[in-house]
């Protein structure tokens, strides 16, 4: 039995190994301290992690994730929105700047368009057949969080955009990538970003973003 | 510090230097499988009200259907669920707060147990069918050509105010019938019928917040009389400034006891004995002059120390009593559930109205308040005397077809009333509910209805509050289930059946309250500015000019028997209501259950309640499971040795004790009103719930189960967590006055 083994039978996890003799049990809380303070060593180089990025007074996330191809009701063609036409994500996801959740656009914000542009094309015939049953698609969730995570959108586009006057918000694009990646050269949005607490930890370390475990756990 | 010599204590303390580091290490975890992309589905709205934002919640208003008192709602509703519930602030009975069975009606509204489509029995048992079918049924059995006497139908509900009070009465009246039976085993009923004989209203407002002195005989305003959340707020006025007096009188202690100055736990059945006493210690000692002689007379039968000795108080405690309401006055006496519950209920509660009348509150703390305007929408408040008229109905053979809504006998009635077994005698039963209940599960046709917070309808309630105010109940969220449907829209349904042509210009019961209320009568309508409808819908009210009857005091002939003995069945059983499962409808709420009870703090469970000394006479230790033996049966419960029970009763609570009311409610405790006697007060016909003589015993065999309970010890254990210092002491010490 290694001292480590035998110091977590011992002390925290109960179980039926007995603890043999106090002297024996003392080094091996030493290993333990010290395995903590070499952790708390490396944590804390990894917390200042982060790359610079083209938003003014802010430092980008780091983290990647192989997201997989989501098959979606209507192939909806990102690029054509946000980089052909250059339209501005908060355009279609308005909630985003006043609510935690960015929201999918309601059917007839779509349809505010696609009645007259585009109207031949297979995904705006498809589009149109829901509206004229009067049904929103239904999507598949993409970005999520565990319902135990707050996490809100408004927050961070104060933090990055509105509350940041080197930040004009027509290149709100820029901070939407931090989480959700160059999503303007996607068809089909994709995850890309890891969105676990590590990502979002090192990114608040790297902006000075609140640390408090209750601004995320509530 | 030499790491060989790390004590638990440093250890921690590294522990808590290093835990951020430590912890945070594993932040790089992969994402579980909810959080998988393309797995869960996200709908969009199609087109949006503009103020409709996702994540954010919006406030509607509406009104609670947990008890009858009618608080106004505002309930929350975000991405189109309703979220939380609080109280309106506009609204007079709450004034913006909600009590606990308030904040669970979202267990109701989101409970697994719902009934989601209509049932009819088929070869004996219930099998879902559609509302084509339901509604075919209901012709065959109701209709014109149905051959039914129209006066052998009858309604079963619960306490009903508003238009649904008008529709029940539109439906009778389509077949000529009058039974219409409003039962709650937790009413005020026999303080309503003293009310009316000896204050010409039935319904006064008791100016709490004028009084510097209560007494109440077991009026639990503060759990379970009238409107728990509109008395509390009055009595916050009371205890402020300067700081009012409660006195309250009662065989267990209730919620209000607890928060009484002085608590007298009166043998059950002597409360009016003890009213009498006090009025004679106020006549003798403190000087009250002004009582009629027809008082004067029975009041002089009742000298302090013949009191003390039928009570079993002691006489300082009754002196200090009279000498607190003369004193601090002007002084308040209100009596309720344990005063009522006695074949003399009505003299006992009429006795403690005397108080009132030779204090003179008449007019001062006990006023006449505007009532609404409309007699057809005030409430129906009910009691248990229509369990017992109705038990009685169905000896009879009186009723043909029964409509069971908002009321479940089959769990409330004494099973001396066999109301399950007469049942049967009913041709056709049909239940409107949410739940399937020991009740529902007797019908022959079970009606899904929408929860409360889907639903229309408006409300009264039977509470004097100052204001005369229709409070509005509109849906807070589209239903859950498809099939179920609102009780107006149900009501409507049953008239078209009856081929009745009122309301019949109306396709539902939105169109019908709309256009009641536009059309209410213009010299009754209080808002002003904008549509009233759109008015009443913004604020959940519909303000009216109210009516006010006159209120003087009247003397009735009073008469109090004495307290027998009872060598079979030495001890008094108090099944005590409490503010939580009320009379059982809310033990299918996990909150509800969850929630401690105020004085035991027992959750899920129902126990009873010994006096110290009682236990050890009985040779009962805390926690010991007995047998509550009466005429009319057993039941088993655990104990809780307290002192705030008198000593010759034992206390059960109500709600337990389900055996067909869901997956939360059932096989949890036992139903206390099972083995009452079927004794009525004689004056009103109120079930005497407080009069049931039970013997205690240990039950012998014992399955080793625990109470639960979420408190620790009853005794600060000599820590002083609290300090105190007694009167006297404080007088001597601190000079105080």
């Amino acid at each position: 039995m290694s001292v480590t083994q035998h110091f977590s039978a011992g002390r925290i996890v109960p179980c039926d190994l007995k603890r043999t003799s106090r002297v024996r049990t003392l080094p091996g809380s030493a290993v333990f301290v010290l395995l903590c303070l070499a952790y708390l060593m490396l944590s804390t180089a990894a917390l200042a992690e982060g790359v610079e990025s083209t938003v003014p007074g802010a430092v980008a996330p780091v983290g990647t994730y192989e997201g997989e191809d989501v098959k979606q009701p209507i192939e909806f063609p990102h690029y054509i929105h946000a980089k052909v036409n250059k339209i501005n994500c908060m355009y279609c996801h308005t909630y985003a700047r006043r609510s935690k959740v960015a929201g999918i656009p309601p059917t007839s914000k779509c349809m505010g368009c696609h009645s007259v542009i585009a109207t031949d094309k297979p995904r705006i015939k498809k589009l149109t057949e829901y509206w004229e049953k009067k049904e929103p698609p239904k999507w598949k969730k993409v970005h999520d969080v565990p319902d135990f995570v707050h996490f809100t959108h408004e927050k961070h586009l104060r933090r990055f955009v509105f509350n940041n006057d080197a930040m004009p918000v027509e290149r709100v694009s820029e901070v939407c990538a931090f989480c959700h990646g160059e999503v303007k050269d996607m068809k089909v949005a994709k995850k890309t970003k890891p969105l676990n607490m590590g990502f979002c930890r090192r990114c608040h370390e790297a902006n000075n973003g609140p640390f408090d475990c209750w601004k995320c756990h509530k | 510090m030499s790491l060989d010599k790390v004590k638990r204590r440093d250890f921690l303390k590294i522990l808590g230097w290093g835990g951020a580091g430590a912890t945070l290490v594993g932040c790089d975890m992969p994402t579980t499988v909810t959080l998988e992309e393309g797995k869960e589905e996200v709908v969009a709205y199609l087109a949006p009200e503009e103020y409709v934002i996702p994540g954010i919640g919006v406030w509607y208003a509406s009104t609670c259907q947990q008890c009858p008192a009618a608080c106004g709602l505002h309930g929350r509703v975000r991405e189109g669920r309703v979220l939380k519930l609080e109280g309106n602030p506009d609204s007079s009975v709450n004034t913006g707060k909600l009590c606990q069975m308030g904040q669970a009606g979202l267990q109701g509204h989101y409970n697994p147990d719902r009934i989601s489509k209509p049932m009819a029995r088929k070869g004996g048992a219930l099998a879902e069918v559609s509302w084509d079918e339901a509604l075919a049924i209901l012709d065959d059995k109701t209709g014109t050509k149905s051959g039914l006497d129209g006066t052998r139908l009858a309604w079963v509900t619960g306490a009903v105010s508003g238009h649904q009070s008008v529709m029940i009465n539109a439906h009778l009246a389509s077949t000529g019938s009058k039974n219409h039976f409003v039962q709650e085993v937790v009413n005020d009923a026999v303080w309503r019928a003293v009310c009316q004989d000896m204050l010409g209203v039935s319904n006064p407002r008791l100016r709490l917040d004028k009084a510097g002195v209560v007494l109440s005989f077991g009026a639990d305003f503060l759990g379970t009389w009238g409107s728990p959340v509109h008395f509390s707020r009055e009595y916050s006025k009371f205890r402020n400034s300067p700081r009012g007096t409660l006195i309250q009188a009662e065989p267990k202690m209730t919620l209000t006891g607890a928060n009484a100055d002085l608590w007298l736990p009166a043998r059950p059945g002597t409360e009016g004995i003890l009213a009498l006493g006090i009025a004679n210690e106020l006549m003798v000692a403190q000087g009250v002059d002004n009582i009629p002689a027809q008082f004067k007379s029975l009041i002089r039968a009742y000298p302090l120390n013949k009191v003390a000795n039928e009570t079993g108080l002691s006489a300082e405690h009754i002196r200090n009593a009279a000498k607190m309401l003369k004193q601090r006055g002007p002084s308040l006496v209100m009596a309720g559930a344990s005063a009522q519950g006695h074949e003399h209920g009505y003299q006992a509660v009429a006795a403690a109205m005397m108080l009132n009348i030779i204090l003179g509150n008449v007019g001062k703390t006990i006023q006449a308040g505007p009532e609404v305007p409309f007699n057809q929408m005030r409430a129906s408040a009910g009691g248990s005397s229509d369990i017992v008229a109705f038990a009685d109905g169905l000896d009879k053979s009186d009723y043909d077809v029964v409509f069971f809504y908002n009321a479940n006998p089959v769990y409330t009635a004494p099973d001396a009333l066999k109301i399950k077994d007469k049942l049967g005698k009913i041709g056709f039963k049909v239940a409107l509910s949410q739940f399937e209940d020991e009740t529902t599960s007797q019908a022959d046709l079970v009606l899904p209805l929408t929860s409360a917070l889907e639903d229309w309808g408006t409300h009264v309630s039977p509470v004097q509050t100052g204001a005369s105010e229709i409070s509005v109940q509109q849906p807070l969220m589209e239903k859950l289930y498809s099939e179920t449907r609102g009780f107006g829209d149900i009501m409507l349904a049953l008239l078209k059946i009856r081929k009745s042509n009122a309301f019949s210009g109306f396709d539902d019961y939105y169109a019908y309250l709309r256009n009641a209320v536009s059309n209410m009568p213009a010299g009754s309508k209080k808002n002003s500015g904008g549509d009233d409808w759109s008015m009443a819908l913004q604020t959940g009210l519909l303000a009216v000019n109210g009516r006010s009857a006159d209120i003087a005091a009247r003397v009735v002939p009073i008469s109090m028997p004495a307290v027998s003995d009872n060598q079979q069945y030495p001890l008094h059983l108090a099944p005590s209501a409490r503010l939580g499962l009320w009379d059982g409808r809310h033990a299918n709420l996990p909150w509800l259950q969850e929630a401690p009870d105020q004085i035991s703090k027992v959750v899920w469970d129902s126990w009873a309640e010994l006096h110290p000394k009682t236990a050890a006479k009985l040779g009962i230790k805390q926690g010991d499971l007995i047998k509550i033996s009466s005429s009319h049966g057993t039941i088993q419960a655990r104990v809780y040795i307290y002192k705030g029970v008198n000593k010759d009763t034992v206390a059960v609570p109500l709600g337990q004790g389900h055996e067909g009311y869901g997956r939360y409610a059932n096989g949890l405790g036992v139903n206390p009103l099972k083995i009452l006697n079927p004794v009525t007060d004689a004056r009103t016909g109120e079930l005497a719930l407080f009069a049931t003589r039970v013997s205690v015993s240990p039950a012998g065999s014992d399955d080793g189960g625990k109470l639960v309970r979420m408190g620790g010890s009853e005794t600060q254990v000599g820590r002083k967590l609290v300090a105190t210092i007694s009167a006297d002491v404080f007088e001597r010490t601190e000079g105080g006055a």
